[in-house]
């Protein structure tokens, strides 16, 4: 016989426990919301920050860098102390209609109703099937991030003299790590024609050590019966196609991949949540709310955040959203859409009441540009909504532009000489 | 740590505008600074080319605890040279938990005048 399961109500549930999550409890709750509820599926709160054990992060939101343990630490009490409730190793398994989530939680399974919620499950990392390496499958290859959790959390040593494919912050991250711990690294490869990460990484990661950095190639080849043994590289041209001939044996017995990060949102997909191709995150309005009424998202799982900062604070809005639509606040009228425009790879939030103010839209430029202005323009208008320029702007970095005046036509954010 | 180049380029990271730097060394052991469009620059590339400093971050096993590691971090970046023989003092910690974020594993180490801290809060075993 089944027995019911465990059903509890909250007015406001945030599934994961990471920056995003641990800020848009907090909002949350400062909004006024009365009972908010954070499911983690980890045994500890702060997602990933927990590897990062690095300085540089809270600049912005603590005025001061600190390490990704402390930051996590800081959040996490800071949503205690305001009347979180927290349940950790509690694994959300579905999102259903109405907000009824389903949880495997640590006291078995359970049923979570809210009058709203919020997605903040963070992202996971392309491995090697998702950008297809020909060649053998022999141990010693991992992502970079698995990785750091091995090191930095479990100190497993992962091996000897290590490649790095992908100039990612996580990549050259861990190319210092290996190097404090006594890894050899051998370089960084790096596809396209510039570098991902911040300068300041590729200074005081690589350089200071002295890592070669190799742009327009990439790894070919993967060789190696039961460990890798080497990787075969090659030059890349315009169209990132290895050149022939240009390929070169590296010895190794470790690969870790670097190459990029997806949202996490199979629990949305199987929610009905429609997603944006451009983000692999959901398609948000400028309350973050995604196109299931109540279900907003934040953090990596909306779009991939370099800093983490900046994933605390939409999760901090995107908290405020959920308590007021938790308490029967509905917005209401004509939607607007928001468009990406030249040079500019996405925008977000996807759409817009007509007549909201003030809202603030990110966006990621397609290729590193100097000199140049960012625009929102009215699509039928041509009206300039807001501008800015920048002297230099990358790929990597996650910009933002906050129009003042009000919205009441299709916009399109694009960079313009 | 390897030798830079006779002229180092690095970009300015003071300011958004990011202006591309070129540093040479003079002869008087000052620099020589290219590219800026501000003075702030000429400061930011001396302080980088000729006295670099860097935090350093790693983590050490724990006695007697579930949760293995504790994350440490300098209080204020050393001088980059002293980044091995730092990781080295590092090295032989094996801290008892309890450990508080922030505690003191090591008073300033090497003479640097950094502490070692503890990034994360590692409870005893109960
Ligand atoms: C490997 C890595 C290294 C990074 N390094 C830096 C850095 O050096 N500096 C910097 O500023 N930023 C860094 N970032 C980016 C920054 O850490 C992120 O922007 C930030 O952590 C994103 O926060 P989040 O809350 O969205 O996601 P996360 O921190 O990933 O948190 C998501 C949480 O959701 C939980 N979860 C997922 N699915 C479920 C489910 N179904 N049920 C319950 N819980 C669930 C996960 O366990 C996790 O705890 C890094 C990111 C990664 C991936």
């Amino acid at each position: 016989m089944a027995e019911t399961p465990r059903t509890s109500d909250v007015d406001v549930a945030v599934i994961g426990g990471g920056p995003a999550g641990l800020a848009a409890a907090l909002g949350a709750k400062r909004a006024g919301a009365g009972r908010v509820l954070v499911l983690e599926r980890d045994r500890t709160l702060g997602g990933i920050l927990n590897q990062c054990v690095h300085d540089g992060f809270g600049l912005f939101l603590y005025k001061e860098t600190i390490s990704g343990p402390e930051y996590a630490e800081r959040l996490a009490e800071n949503a205690l102390r305001e009347g979180v409730a927290v349940e950790t190793g509690a694994m959300v398994l579905d999102l259903g209609p109405d907000r009824l989530l389903r949880v495997n939680a640590r006291g078995g399974y359970s049923l979570v109703r809210a009058g709203a919620v919020v997605l903040a499950m963070g992202c996971r990392e392309r491995t090697r099937d998702m950008i297809g390496i020909p060649g053998t499958r022999p141990a010693g290859i991992y992502t970079a991030g698995s990785a750091q959790r091995l090191v930095n959390l479990q100190n497993l040593r992962v091996g000897n003299e290590a490649v790095i494919l992908g100039s990612g912050d996580i990549g050259l991250i861990m190319a210092r790590r290996l190097t404090f711990e006594g890894v050899r690294v051998k370089g960084v490869f790096e596809i396209m024609p510039w570098a991902n990460g911040l300068e300041r990484n590729i200074r005081q990661c690589l350089m200071d050590f002295g890592i070669p950095l190799e742009l327009r190639t990439t790894v070919v080849e993967i060789r190696g019966r039961d460990r890798v043994e080497s990787v075969v590289t090659a030059e890349v041209d315009d169209r990132l196609a290895p050149v022939a001939g240009t390929e070169t044996v590296v010895p190794c017995d470790t690969l870790l991949l670097s190459v990029g990060l997806v949202p996490e949102n199979e629990l949305s997909k199987r929610a009905g949540v429609e997603l944006s191709p451009l983000t692999g995150g959901a398609v948000v309005d400028e309350t973050l709310m995604t196109s299931v009424p109540g279900v907003f998202s934040c953090g990596n799982v909306l779009h991939i955040h370099d800093v983490a900062d900046w994933a605390s604070f939409e999760g901090f809005a995107a908290g405020e959203r959920a308590a007021r639509y938790a308490a029967g606040e509905r917005p209401a009228g004509r939607t607007v859409r928001v468009s990406a425009g030249p040079e500019v790879r996405y925008a977000l939030p996807q759409t817009a009441r007509a007549g909201a103010a003030g809202v603030e839209w990110s966006f990621r430029a397609v290729r590193p540009l100097r000199d140049v202005r960012v625009e929102v323009r009215g699509r039928d208008s041509g009206r300039i909504y807001a501008r800015r320029k920048f002297g230099r702007i990358l790929p990597s970095e996650l910009q933002k532009i906050r129009v003042r005046a009000a919205v009441d036509e299709d916009l399109e954010v694009g960079l313009h000489d | 740590m390897t030798d830079r180049p006779a002229v180092d380029r690095l970009t300015c990271v003071l300011c958004p505008v990011g202006c591309e730097l070129e540093v040479a060394r003079t002869a008087a052991g000052g620099v020589a600074v290219a590219g800026n469009r501000c003075d702030k620059g000429v400061s930011f590339a001396e302080e980088e080319v000729l006295r670099p400093k860097r935090n350093l971050a790693t983590s050490v096993p724990a006695k007697g605890t579930a949760a293995r590691m504790v994350s440490v971090r300098l209080s204020a970046p050393v001088p980059r040279e002293m980044i091995f023989p730092v990781l080295a003092e590092i090295g032989k910690l094996r801290p008892e938990a309890p450990v508080r974020r922030g505690q003191v594993l090591i008073a300033d180490v090497l003479g640097t005048g950094a502490d070692v801290l503890a990034t994360r809060t590692v409870r005893g075993q109960t």
